[in-house]
């Protein structure tokens, strides 16, 4: 009798206590777990270059698998947004930044991080990884070098590319090159023994023969972006000063470069209103033989054998660097790597887990996904020997004939400027609204009046 | 009369918040802004002391060539207070010891050198950030280095073993300030840059043109011709007027570049009868011009089109029956009947379409974004193209605000005008008899 009613009191705290051993176990389970939100926006990313999302994705995957043998259980939920267009995503991060509302990793372009790092909206990536440990320890030096600022590493490269002029094939061989010609044409172009007017010559030949429209023979891209420094720098131009790490302008470089584009309209094989031309257009119309010559980006394989259905691509297009602006010069092509780079959280932990993850997600045969779906050029060393990679003829001759004379655009804060500026005379050159050396004029001085002693006029 | 007049000033008060909001607010704003050197670059909020390549490169210019040069250079240096500080912090008693019995007095040129060294230690930190911050404690220079505050950077700088004056530590405060500060130089550049008289000229252009041609002649020769038609014709008639109105931006502005372009309607249609195929938006100044006028003159013709229409209906209809009766024609009656009543209309929809006009920028921008060659640019786009967009990341909200603040003071100047013009003071007086 005793023991029953011991046992009516007795069983209810047994069951108690159970309970909250239990939730306390769960109460613990749940305290060890650690959840979180990583945000991901990536600019000038198309459908073919979604790995830029999905590699963190993939990244975030094996850091949790990784914490959990560790003993940390540790979810990571990635939220990706991709923009296809340049201006909208620059302002959506840097508005949102400001308002604190921006995301945790941004895919952008290796130009944006001066400006950015300036204003402490990114931080450098260098603060929570081991230089020394693979992959970084792995990927090209000369991109590293491209994704600092001020002697930091800010951003770890997301992928390389170089932008080529392209030529058609057969409108080459009816003007009378014969095959043997049109390979040594690449070699030529790279010994400044090719240069940009023989190239305007010869696009006026294909425009004569009737196998282009009039202002198609040299096709050039359709709005402002980083290609155009090729033609400047093709004419002697620097961008910034190798000792002094201030902007240069070459003002007789750039009015060479701007009377090049006047010449080219005169002479009628490139169209006076051609900027603003629709993109999609300009895409059909290069990967189907409507325009002699043009320059573009080793990425366009992707779009000329897909959505174009160019069938022979290595059998309809030459491709080389940006030929000399004059005989005995120098031929160039610019690489525009993009970057991922980590923002400013209030939370520093948020940073080290992004930086983490950017540093997974550019391993090898992860970026090798990315290069070879979107016909980019990979970031490391390792990468051209995965044989998903290797066997890729566009990737490995690209890599070959392009990369190693490439130059990019300095990480300076004043560059936006300066790039505005200089994009601004051409427009007016390009129209005709002035000669080339009123343009330059235009420009020195808009330049001095915004810049002052960061930049250097010669 | 007080309660009243205390009801009247809380009904008031949601559209004064409003005012201040979303017209007074912005206006201020643009103003402080414009005096400024605010851009991505320096942040809106505030800045620290970032000892950058470029603020020692301004520190130099500035004439204190020898103090950049010492602050130049990053150094690392195993010393006993490094040590100590590890010992209380994060690195602990045991890595302290190792790295007092290893690498005491040693010096580093860099962070990786002084990296590695730590790393090869037994008790190094786990954790890479840990690392970093071990290492941090034995940083002996500034070089790239961040402060919070004046008193931080100081601090720093002479633990680097250097001694700052006065004058000196307000040349590194200025060159290393990392926000923005108050400036005139936007003011300077607008001034002295030769593209802005042909922005100014070209808004000169685009707002006379749009406004005599589509929103006033235009919208009145729709109320007009709709007045002598059937009401369901009318009806019909000013519906399809109000498309370009109602229809989003971005997709108006499409039909166009559709209609437009080398592969477009017009470029098919010239096709038939020989022409090569162009962008005929695009191809000259002209056609620019042609466009941009044709396109916010569609979009904006619809709102003048209601109010004369309005007007024009509340003009007593014995006028006209009796002007009829007197055989006046239809051109009569417009020019005797319906102008002379549409006086005040015409000059608010003048007034308030050359302020709305200044301002607009969206069609330029999404047809011709300026182009060909900068000659559709108007001084909005050129705000919009300074402060929200930049291809290296920086965008330039001081210089767009001073921009912008250029239309603010020209629409403050129209509306003094058009008030004067209105006779504004008449058109609220008091009437002189009791109703």
């Amino acid at each position: 009798m005793l023991e029953t009613r011991l046992g009516r009191l007795v069983r209810p705290a047994r069951r108690a206590l159970c309970v909250a051993a239990v939730a306390a176990a769960f109460a613990g389970a749940a305290a060890h777990a650690e959840e979180m939100t990583v945000s991901v926006w990536a600019g000038g990313t198309g459908d073919a270059d979604m790995y830029r999302i999905d590699a963190i994705k993939m990244a975030a995957d094996i850091l949790s698998r990784q914490e959990a043998i560790k003993g940390h259980e540790l979810k990571i939920t990635v939220e990706g947004k991709p923009y296809t267009d340049w201006d909208q995503f620059k302002q959506a991060v840097t508005l949102a930044g400001q308002a604190g509302s921006g995301p945790n990793i941004v895919v952008t372009g290796h130009e944006d991080i001066a400006s950015w790092a300036q204003s402490g909206l990114i931080v450098p990536v260098e603060d929570y990884l081991d230089l020394d440990a693979w992959p970084i320890s792995d990927i090209y030096p000369n991109l590293l070098k491209i994704a600092s600022f001020n002697g930091k590493i800010y951003g770890l490269p997301q992928d390389a590319e170089s932008r080529p002029l392209f030529g058609w094939i057969p409108h080459l061989k009816k003007i009378g090159y014969s095959d043997s010609d049109i390979a040594a044409l690449p070699g030529r172009i790279e010994k400044g023994d090719y240069t940009l007017y023989d190239m305007l010559n010869d696009a006026r030949k294909m425009q004569d023969a009737g196998l282009v429209q009039p202002g198609y023979g040299f096709y050039p891209r359709v709005s402002n972006g980083p290609d155009y420094w090729q033609f400047y720098v093709a004419f002697g131009g620097k961008m910034q000063d190798e000792k002094t790490g201030r902007l240069e302008l070459d003002k007789a470089a750039l009015e060479k470069m701007y009377q090049f584009f006047i010449d080219a309209v005169k002479m009628g094989v490139t169209r006076k209103n051609h900027i603003g031309t629709p993109w999609d257009q300009w895409y059909t119309e290069v990967a189907t033989g409507k325009a002699g010559f043009w320059d573009g980006g080793t990425w366009h394989y992707a779009r000329y054998t897909g959505k174009e259905g160019l069938k022979d691509f290595f059998g309809s297009l030459m491709f080389s660097l940006i030929p000399a602006g004059e005989k005995g010069g120098v031929a160039n092509t610019l690489t525009h790597p993009l970057v991922y780079l980590v923002t400013k959280q209030k939370d520093e932990h948020l940073q080290e887990v992004a930086s983490q993850l950017v540093a997974i997600a550019s391993e090898p045969r992860i970026n090798a996904l990315h290069a070879i779906k979107s016909a980019h050029l990979g970031i490391s060393r390792s990468e051209a020997h995965i044989g998903f990679y290797a066997d890729d003829r566009w990737t490995r001759e690209a890599t070959e004939r392009l990369l190693p004379h490439a130059v990019a655009m300095p990480n300076n804060t004043h560059f936006g400027t300066y790039w505005d500026v200089m994009w601004k005379g051409l427009q007016t050159a390009w129209q005709g609204q002035s000669s080339a050396s009123d343009a330059v004029n235009a420009v020195a001085s808009e330049l001095q009046g915004s810049l002052g002693d960061a930049i250097i006029i010669n | 009369m007080g309660s009243s007049r205390r009801l009247g000033l809380l009904f008031l008060a949601p559209a004064f918040v409003m005012v201040v909001l979303f017209f007074f607010a912005p206006t201020v704003l643009t103003g402080v802004f414009s005096f400024t050197t605010m851009s991505t670059s320096t942040g809106i909020y505030g800045g620290d002391y970032f000892v950058s390549e470029d603020a020692l490169r301004r520190l130099a210019s500035e004439g204190e060539d020898q103090l950049a040069q010492q602050l130049a250079g990053t150094s690392y240096k195993i010393d006993s207070a490094g040590i100590e500080a590890v010992r209380v912090g994060e690195g602990g008693a045991a890595l302290a010891d190792e790295i007092a019995a290893t690498l005491a007095g040693q010096h580093f040129a860099d962070q990786r050198e002084a990296e590695r060294a730590i790393k090869d230690l037994n008790s190094r930190p786990r954790s890479i950030r840990a690392l970093k911050a071990v290492v941090e404690q034995f940083r002996r220079s500034v070089a790239g280095a961040r402060f919070a505050d004046k008193a931080g950077l100081y601090a720093a700088v002479e633990g680097a073993g250097i001694t700052l004056d006065e004058a000196q530590k307000e040349a590194l405060a200025g060159a290393s300030w990392s926000g923005w500060h108050w400036t005139v130089q936007n003011f300077k550049r607008m001034a002295t840059t030769p593209d802005n008289a042909r922005i100014l000229i070209n808004t000169i252009l685009y707002v006379g043109v749009t406004l005599a041609l589509f929103h006033v002649g235009f919208a009145l020769v729709i109320a007009i011709a709709s007045h002598y038609l059937s009401e369901t014709a009318s009806g019909i008639f000013r519906g399809i007027w109000l498309l370009p109105r109602i229809t989003p931006s971005v997709l108006f502005v499409l039909l166009w570049k559709w209609l437009a372009w080398d592969t477009g309607f017009i470029s098919r249609i010239a096709a038939l009868f020989g022409a090569a195929p162009r962008n005929w938006m695009l191809d000259t100044a002209a056609h620019a011009w042609v466009f941009v006028v044709l396109i916010n003159g569609f979009v904006g013709a619809s709102m003048g089109m209601l109010i004369f229409s309005s007007a024009i209906k509340a003009i007593p209809a014995p006028l006209f029956h009796a002007a009829e009766v007197d055989g006046a024609s239809h051109w009569q009656q417009i020019r005797f009947i319906i102008l002379p009543q549409l006086r005040w209309p015409i000059l608010f929809v003048a007034c308030y379409q050359t302020l709305s006009l200044l301002a607009s920028y969206e069609q330029i921008l999404l047809s011709t974004d300026g182009g060909p060659g900068r000659v559709t640019e108007v001084w909005s786009l050129a705000a919009y193209h300074s402060a929200l967009q930049n291809y290296a990341g920086n965008l330039l909200y001081g210089y767009g605000a001073a921009l912008a603040l250029v239309l603010v003071v020209i629409g403050v100047i129209a509306s003094l005008l058009f008030l004067r013009l209105f006779r504004f003071k008449e058109l609220v007086t008091q009437p002189r008899i009791e109703i």
